[in-house]
């Protein structure tokens, strides 16, 4: 048995923090790896080991392709009690644990962070250095969902920090123009995405899209990852289509690339044009018609607000802004694939989309 | 007989709202509850929170035929109760004629929709599951 491992309290939260950054960046020497991932207005370098994060890391993403002269740049520190002079994570004390008050507590001390009790799991960012660390109990002591969207928290602290924002939204586009795809899990978000690249539609993403709001709306790619559960994998004919496939993810999903089954390559960007909230209808034929703002804000920002740690009231106001700029509609899924397609293609085609 | 007559205040830094096309949106940081006001309940929630008497927010409202003395106040009850306002001392702030055309333009009913189907997600730990149309980890209360 080793000693008894620190209990961390709200207020001793910031100081735990800066220990994690000041240890996971002492040891720069002791990474095996280093990844570097040029992404929009970013570049992102990451130390770590290698395994399956490491394969993540070198997969999940869609590189940027042409080289952005006003792109900053930001490390991670992917670290774990395996690594000699790395300390075993600290554990949360018997308080009670509030995301939000948690959150707070750090972003008074400018820092951000999260924790993952089950496996005391922490990432820790400080903006103003654009430096992050994560601190593991091992080399694969991290969450199932990781690997599928890795670095997900380190990303979303420094957009926010920027200005910009992740956001939990589909997109689908043609020739640049494009809409985002708002809604919880079980609307349809990710069968229309799906449905549509299959049909000769673009995306920059499903789950997780870089938006800016600089001039007018604005989509990045981020992660090539799609997701589907095999009901939906079957119905859309994935199965035919891609050759081979991984084993079902942690959620019980397949999970491929955009590229796997899109026309051409990812669009470096797309100019969105409307919301919409898709709802899976049971009517033969899909439809358009306009939803209230307020409605499409609720379908929007619960979502990519509670999935992100911290940043809550920047991320209320940035969607709120999001949504003011977009038209937006309810998107009445029909039942084939490509009369859902052909529905978004006709309306990113006529002039008033 | 009326419950509420004073002046209020949102009840804390963790209430932030925005308006939609008049429409109230309100997001409760600390338990990650929104709620979506009718056209006649955005006015209303505007007027509140601003600081505007009950008793001359009723007087108005009834005045101008939109809604009744009773319904405002239950609704005064119901933001009461989800935590949105909380009584206030200090000066009580006027009810614009602009606000006042607005509240006699409603169509709707009062009214404010509470949306918590992701409150969960934010608010409570330890113990995290995993709710598959999600598509995130969905936290449960610890028990």
């Amino acid at each position: 048995m080793g000693a008894p491992r620190q209990q961390i309290t709200l207020e001793s939260l910031p100081d735990y923090a800066r220990h994690v950054l000041a240890v996971a960046e002492s040891r720069a020497a002791s990474y095996p790896l280093t990844s570097q991932i040029k992404l929009p207005r970013l570049e992102l370098t990451a130390h770590l080991g290698p395994g399956a994060l490491a394969d993540a890391i070198g997969n999940a993403f869609v590189p940027v392709r042409a080289d952005e002269a006003e792109a900053g740049a930001c490390g991670v520190f992917i670290t774990h009690a395996g690594i000699e002079g790395i300390p075993a994570p600290a554990t949360w004390g018997n308080q009670l644990y509030i995301p939000h008050a948690f959150a707070t507590r750090l972003a008074e001390a400018g820092l951000r962070g999260s924790y993952f009790h089950d496996l005391d799991f922490w990432q820790f960012y400080d903006p103003e250095r654009h430096v992050g660390a994560q601190l593991m109990m091992s080399a694969d002591g991290f969450p199932p969902w990781e690997p599928g969207a890795p670095l997900r928290a380190f990303l979303h602290w420094e957009y926010a920090a920027r200005g910009m924002r992740l956001t939990h939204a589909g997109t689908l586009g043609l020739n640049g123009k494009g809409i985002l795809l708002a809604g919880s899990g079980g609307a349809g978000k990710s069968g229309t995405v799906v449905a549509g690249l299959l049909n000769g539609l673009d995306s920059v993403g499903d789950d997780y899209v870089l938006i800016d709001l600089n001039d007018g709306v604005t989509a990045y790619p981020l992660f090539a990852t799609l997701k589907q559960d095999p009901r939906g994998f079957a119905r859309l004919g994935l199965k035919q289509r891609l050759k081979s496939y991984d084993p079902l993810n942690w959620q019980g999903k397949h999970q491929f690339r955009v590229d796997d089954i899109a026309a051409r390559p990812i669009p470096a960007s797309l100019d969105i044009a409307a919301l919409m909230v898709p709802h899976i209808s049971g009517n033969l034929e899909s439809s358009i018609v306009p939803v209230s703002r307020k409605d499409a804000m609720i379908a929007l920002a619960p979502s990519g607000i509670s999935q992100m740690p911290g940043e809550r009231e920047s991320g209320f106001r940035f969607f709120s802004q999001l949504t003011s700029l977009l038209p937006c509609y309810r998107l009445s899924l029909g039942t084939q694939p490509a009369e859902i397609a052909a529905t978004v293609s006709d309306f990113l085609a006529r002039g008033d989309a | 007989m009326m419950q509420q007559s004073g002046i209020y205040a949102v009840a804390s830094k963790d209430i932030v709202f925005e308006s939609f096309d008049g429409e109230a949106v309100v997001l409760d940081l600390a338990t990650g509850k929104y709620f979506g006001f009718s056209d006649s309940g955005s006015r209303i929630w505007e007027a509140l929170s601003s600081g505007v008497p009950a008793s001359e927010l009723i007087d108005a409202a009834t005045a101008v035929g939109t809604v009744g003395a009773g319904e405002i106040d239950s609704f005064i009850g119901q933001l009461l109760e989800f935590g949105l306002l909380v009584p206030a001392s200090g000066a009580p702030a006027l009810l614009s004629s602009e606000l006042l055309t607005q509240l006699a333009q409603a169509r709707e009913p009062l009214k404010v929709d509470l949306h918590d189907d992701l409150a969960d997600l934010i608010v409570v730990d330890p113990i995290h599951d995993v709710e598959e149309p999600l598509g995130w980890p969905a936290v449960k209360q610890a028990t």
